[in-house]
């Protein structure tokens, strides 16, 4: 990749971007390259970003876009006419699709037709030949069109277009191509709904359809695990799900075995999960799962893949070295203001963090000097004062400041034996009236 | 009855006989000189030739001509001296039964009419389906006396005798069924008999001087007698004049040693020395092949026995066989041997013309050449004792033999990628498969050296597509390339070894997350019992160097975990096929025994057993100690062992009364555990770092460094578990003057203890100390009331499962209430619980919002 030359601050070590590109589509490529182009200082070279856009994009039918670049790489005031020809070529093949399709988009614009339309594609398509003279050469048109249109970044046409194929095809390969194209079709359009829909329907297809082919399926996985980043932080309800969705037997399995680096957004996502107003009671023990699932895999990924978000988790739970965690949660920060996905959320990223680090510091400690847990915390005395002040309010813990001493005292009442005890045999009573009326009946 | 076995074994022992005959024949041809001798030769095989096919004919001729001809008679002269004898024997029979029937004692003609019959099938056998003239006369007079027996039995009142009586009963329904089988010959002898029975005279007189006169006149090399011998396609006649070797006879000379071969007391050294004798002979490609197959399969042949095994002269020259072999078939691109779909040459007279561009194929299967090859040469090395100088000489061997399998191996790619052959995939395979088990277990530096020494011992112009000539240097990526083609190529058993194999090797080098990842991914560990047990055997012994592995990478826990199979059944032997474990009281039969002693490794294979055991107990120990410290002795203990072997012989030395210095590495490890539980933990690593044997570990300095920081970890652990009661606050740096820690590392392994909860304690960083919580430690009915409470609950779960095994969760209702409820345990595990959720939402999506369209989608 071009940006081998290694620059010195971190957020260039630890970019995945080479890691990402082969597991994404060219046109999702794109707007990660944008988002480079804009972080470069301005008075950095970015030719080289320019040059892999070129690259990018020279297959597609984009011909006054890619002829700009072209120009622009070479100094050239206006682009050549090779792409001039070019969009020529791709126009008239437009044209020419639009007549192909023409019959078939009318049918599909009709209600009556629509309303005829059942469950059974067999009997669509039946129906359709029989009443409307609808070939399956006609609908595989549609395919193709989408396909071209979709190369030629008009994203909302080839995502209509490919759904429409997608009802009507019985072709197995070419709806499932289909369906990757309209995902990345809602993508493009930042139509995040309709994404996550895409993506839970696309998993779904993965099991079934690739059951007996265990490679294939793992390759289509991780492909998902990447495509499924964009609604993950563009969309907010989508986090929930598709973190759900990545701590699953087989997704989890498929991250840790061919695409450990995912790890660094699957823990940005858990970690922010906490500010986000959750369900009540249940929200917070979720939380609280996800994390401890998080910490094992991290440890398990330990020696495949390392950066400072995920050594940030591996000091705070694995060795509780808060220094240490302290000094990687700047690195994270840097890394996460540097990333395409994960620009947006640094600062509840930071947030969250720094509540995890209090939050697990005032669990192992007695009396907290304010000003040290100010600094493990990056924060100044009078921020850290105000932060645990607030920080007590909030989650409610058993403590007070000695302002004199300047020193945090908590208090860590020791459970109950009879509470617990009581807590154990809670629902016994309960449990064994269930039990007895299943048994009855 | 014993002279019916006695029949036979005469038989063998007459075969015998003739080879002695031959032997000096052949010897004095030897010393005859060398023109002479292929003189002789020609001139004998051309007449032998030309009257073969006369030969042949009157052969076919006169199996189905009744009257006896001149040649006929020739033919029964010539008769081995076993059929002789039998008819000897038959005749003292008859003898018998005729003076049984004088005296009328049935009982005895019952008897030898038995014997009789039942040498009768060889006899008829020997006179080509006719039964024997004076047997026919026999039964025919036995007939007709038992009918007047009979008669005369019913007119006079006399009793007989009851066994007379008996026998003779049982007779007359034998001779009933018996002689409907032989009704022509029996019409023919009855109507004249003496015209019948002349012939049987006449043969009868022959068959008596003939016998020694065929042995003489063998002896004799009498002109005549070679004719008969070749009219009769005996294997007298074969051996009789095997001295003549000539290049047109190879082929014929092949076919009676082939077919010779398995027959009891054929000696196969004489064969093996006839067999060289024609390879030097053997003038074109064909004939060498063809005396080469024979000539090592009769090598492997020798000892058949299934615990006899190979003598070293015999391998040796059985390997260069292979080798020339292989050499003449990598020369020669038209030929070629395949084990299945070729035909066998039959005309023995004849070469095969092979024309040039055409491929010719020979049955025969090389790889199973080798294959055997390396078989006996592992047999050979498990019966040597391995601490012997004649183990390490054999040792060397293995070069010579891996550059036959690797020349195997280019050979069958060859024919692999011909596309003119359909060669099986099975047999590039096992060849595959015995180079990598030639090689997984070695480390890097000794395979290397074998490879080079291979590679240049084989000619420049062969290569190896799979393994690439210019490859062999680095051996991770030849076991990876070799298991990589097995992965691709095969099914099965084989995929399963080769992944083994290659997780042994990245184990052996150190890689134990590659190692770890690769085996958990072979999911081999759920179908291992359904495996062969040599494979099963490999299983453990990757476990075990996985483990190993571990230990080396300081992994404590991952490796107690992996060696706990092995080591924690006390039956480390038995499972990694290093030495059969004495066992008292062995159920095991003597066929078992032998079955295990074949599959016992040699000895360069083994895995150090008193390493192993040392690495185990060490790993034990440092897991143990802090458990055993932090579940003290309270009731209520979740009582999770750890090492069920380990706490027995810590029991077992606790037990002792006196306990001497530390002589052996267990001795050591148990002083170390009870230092270490004492909180002593200079002395436990003074005792660990003491063991000799970690001498064998190649990075010994690295290994004893992190075993000493292991043991300052746990130490620490287990002072603060033990004594953690006794104190109400506990400077930070005061432990790390005690555990030689840095406070950062005291302040580490504490906090972490306390998030635990492992510890009731919390940090004091203003002052830097630990502040221990009082009123933790429960009382006795608080734990027992605790553990009540958990029992309780856990009985009403496990009658919850039940309920649900037996409903087959029919019950709904009952499924959802209790996990509202608010049962953790289950509710834990269920993280689909989300799932249900993912459907639902369903948008129509793009224009489309009819309602049928909707469903489609729905459907989708």
């Amino acid at each position: 990749m071009a940006d081998a030359d290694s620059k010195s601050s971190p957020a260039h070590d630890y970019s995945l971007l080479p890691k990402l590109i082969p597991n994404l589509d060219r046109h999702l490529v794109f707007p990660l390259l944008n988002f480079l182009e804009e972080e470069t200082p301005d008075d950095e070279d970015i030719t080289y970003i320019t040059r892999m856009k070129y690259g990018l994009l020279k297959q597609t039918n984009m011909s006054d876009f890619v002829g700009d670049l072209y120009a622009q790489l070479n100094d050239q005031s206006e682009r050549p006419q090779e792409y001039t020809q070019k969009r020529e070529d791709a126009l008239a093949k437009r044209a020419q699709y639009e007549e192909e399709t023409e019959k078939i988009m009318a049918l599909l614009d009709d209600a009556d037709v629509v309303n005829n339309l059942r469950s059974d594609k067999a009997a669509n398509q039946k129906y359709l030949e029989e009443t409307h003279g609808v070939t399956l050469d006609m609908v595989n048109k549609l395919y193709d069109y989408g396909q071209f249109q979709y190369s030629c970044g008009d994203y909302n046409m080839a995502g209509d277009l490919l759904y429409r194929f997608r009802i009507l095809s019985s072709d197995n390969d070419k709806v499932n191509a289909a369906s990757w194209g309209k995902l990345a079709s809602d993508i493009l359009t930042t139509n995040w709904e309709s994404a996550l829909d895409e993506v839970l329907k696309m998993k779904d297809t993965i099991d079934a359809r690739l059951f007996s082919n265990p490679l294939a399926q793992l390759q289509h996985r991780a492909w998902l695990a990447h495509w499924a980043l964009f609604p993950m932080f563009n969309h907010e309800p989508a986090r929930e799900q598709l973190t759900e969705l990545f701590f699953s037997q087989t997704y989890i399995n498929s991250i840790q075995t061919s695409c450990p680096w995912i790890l660094r957004y699957l823990a940005a996502a858990v970690i922010t999960n906490r500010n986000r107003p959750g369900k009540g009671g249940f929200a917070y023990g979720n939380y609280q799962k996800q994390l401890k699932d998080l910490v094992r895999i991290v440890r398990q990924e330990q020696y495949e893949y390392n950066d400072p978000v995920t050594q940030f988790i591996k000091a705070l739970y694995v060795d509780f070295d808060f220094e240490e965690a302290q000094k990687c949660l700047t690195q994270a920060d840097g890394i996460l203001r540097s990333d395409f996905f994960l620009v947006s959320l640094s600062e509840s990223f930071l947030d969250a963090a720094r509540h995890l680090i209090s939050e697990s510091y005032c669990k192992i400690h007695q009396r907290i000097d304010i000003k040290d847990l100010s600094t493990r915390l990056g924060l100044s005395a009078d921020e850290g004062e105000k932060w645990i002040v607030n920080l007590i309010r909030d989650t409610r813990v058993d403590a007070k400041i000695d302002y004199k001493a300047g020193t945090v005292i908590m208090n860590h009442p020791p459970i109950s034996v009879y509470q617990q005890v009581i807590e154990r045999t809670k629902g016994g009573f309960f449990r064994t009236q269930v039990l007895s009326a299943a048994v009855a009946r | 009855m014993s002279r019916f076995f006695h029949g036979s074994d005469s038989e063998s022992s007459s075969s015998d006989e003739e080879f002695d005959v031959n032997d000096p024949a052949a010897e004095d041809s030897e010393a005859e000189s060398s023109e002479e001798d292929s003189d002789a030769g020609s001139g004998d095989d051309s007449s032998s030739d030309s009257d073969e096919a006369t030969g042949a004919n009157k052969f076919l001729k006169s199996s189905d001509d009744e009257s006896e001809s001149g040649s006929d008679e020739e033919k029964v002269t010539i008769v081995k001296s076993a059929r002789d004898k039998r008819f000897d024997e038959l005749e003292a029979i008859i003898r018998l039964i005729e003076n049984a029937q004088r005296i009328s004692d049935w009982s005895v003609i019952n008897d030898q009419y038995d014997k009789m019959n039942r040498q009768i099938p060889v006899l008829v056998r020997d006179l080509d389906g006719k039964p024997p003239k004076m047997y026919v006369k026999t039964i025919a007079d036995l007939e007709t006396s038992v009918s007047e027996a009979f008669e005369k039995q019913k007119v006079t009142p006399k009793k007989m005798n009851p066994i007379a009586q008996k026998g003779m009963n049982a007779l007359r329904q034998k001779i009933k069924k018996n002689n409907r089988d032989y009704a022509t010959e029996l019409t023919a002898f009855r109507e004249d008999p003496d015209a019948f029975m002349k012939e049987d005279v006449v043969e009868e007189v022959v068959v008596a001087p003939k016998k020694t006169k065929s042995k003489s006149a063998l002896l004799s090399q009498n002109p005549d007698n070679i004719e008969g011998g070749d009219d009769g396609f005996t294997m007298v006649g074969a051996g009789g004049k095997a001295m003549i070797y000539t290049p047109e006879s190879i082929l014929k000379h092949l076919r009676s040693i082939v077919e010779s071969r398995g027959r009891k007391n054929t000696d196969r050294l004489e064969q093996i020395r006839i067999m060289e004798r024609l390879f030097d002979v053997a003038v074109s490609d064909y004939q060498r092949v063809r005396v080469l197959l024979s000539l090592i399969s009769t090598r492997f042949d020798l000892n058949s026995g299934t615990g006899a095994e190979m003598n070293k002269e015999q391998w040796k020259l059985a390997q260069q066989g292979i080798a020339t072999l292989l050499e003449i078939l990598e020369a020669d691109h038209d030929m070629i041997v395949v084990p299945e779909g070729a035909e066998e040459w039959e005309d023995d007279d004849k070469q095969p013309t092979i024309t040039p561009g055409e491929l010719f194929k020979i049955p025969g299967n090389v790889v199973a050449f080798v294959e055997r090859l390396d078989d006996e040469l592992n047999r050979n090395l498990q019966n040597l004792d391995p601490h012997t100088a004649e183990y390490v000489e054999r040792l060397t061997d293995e070069g010579v033999l891996y550059a036959n399998i690797l020349r195997c191996l280019i050979y069958s790619e060859r024919l692999k990628a011909d596309k003119r052959i359909e060669l099986s995939q099975a047999n590039v395979n096992q060849i595959v498969i015995r180079r990598l088990e030639h090689v997984y277990f070695k480390p890097a530096q000794v395979v290397t050296i074998m490879e080079e020494n291979t590679w240049r011992a084989i000619p420049e112009t062969l290569d190896s597509t799979i393994t690439p000539r210019s490859q062999s240097n680095d051996v991770s990526t030849l076991v990876e390339t070799l298991c990589g083609y097995l992965f691709q190529n095969d099914a099965g058993i084989s995929r399963a070894r080769a992944m083994l194999c290659q997780c042994y090797h990245s184990a052996l080098h150190d890689q134990y997350f590659k190692a770890r990842d690769m085996m958990l991914m072979s999911h081999l560990q759920e179908t291992i019992t359904s495996f062969d047990i040599s494979t099963q055997i490999l299983y453990n012994r990757t476990l075990t160097q996985v483990g190993l592995c571990a230990f080396r990478a300081g992994l404590i826990y991952e490796c107690q975990n992996s060696l706990q199979e092995i080591c924690g059944s006390q039956r480390q032997k038995e499972l990694l096929a290093q030495g059969l474990q004495m066992q008292r009281y062995s159920q095991i039969t003597p066929e078992q025994e032998r079955m295990e002693r074949q599959r016992q490794l040699p000895f360069h294979m083994h895995i150090n057993l008193e390493l192993l055991e040392c690495v185990y107990l060490t790993c034990s120990m440092l897991l143990e100690i802090p458990l055993l410290a932090q579940v003290g002795s309270s009731p209520d203990v979740r009582k999770r062992v750890i090492s069920k072997s380990y706490r027995r012989m810590l029991e077992y030395h606790e037990r002792q009364i006196f306990t001497g210095p530390p002589e052996n590495t267990r001795d050591h490890v148990m002083l170390a555990s009870k230092a270490l539980a004492a909180g002593l933990w200079k002395h436990a690593a003074e005792l660990i770092t003491s063991i000799k044997i970690w001498e064998l570990i190649p990075n010994k300095d690295g290994i004893i460094t992190m075993l000493a920081a292991q043991i300052q970890e746990e130490g620490l652990r287990t002072y603060l578990f033990t004594y953690a009661p006794f104190y109400d606050t506990l400077s930070v740096s005061k432990l790390a003057g005690m555990f030689e820690l840095s406070e950062n590392k005291i302040t580490a392994i504490v906090s972490k203890m306390i998030h635990h909860e492992e510890l009731a304690a919390a940090l004091d960083q203003v002052n830097s100390a630990i502040i221990f919580r009082k009123g933790v430690e429960l009382s006795r009915l608080q734990s027992l009331a605790l553990t009540l409470s958990d029992k309780a609950s856990n009985l009403i779960e496990s009658n919850e499962r039940v309920l649900e095994q037996r409903t087959q969760g029919t019950s709904n209702a009952f499924e959802r209430q209790p996990q509202r409820g608010g049962r953790g345990g289950r509710g834990g595990r269920g993280r689909g619980g989300g799932r249900g959720a993912q459907g639902a939402p369903h948008r129509g999506g793009g224009g489309f919002t009819g309602g049928a369209l909707g469903n489609a989608i729905r459907a989708q």
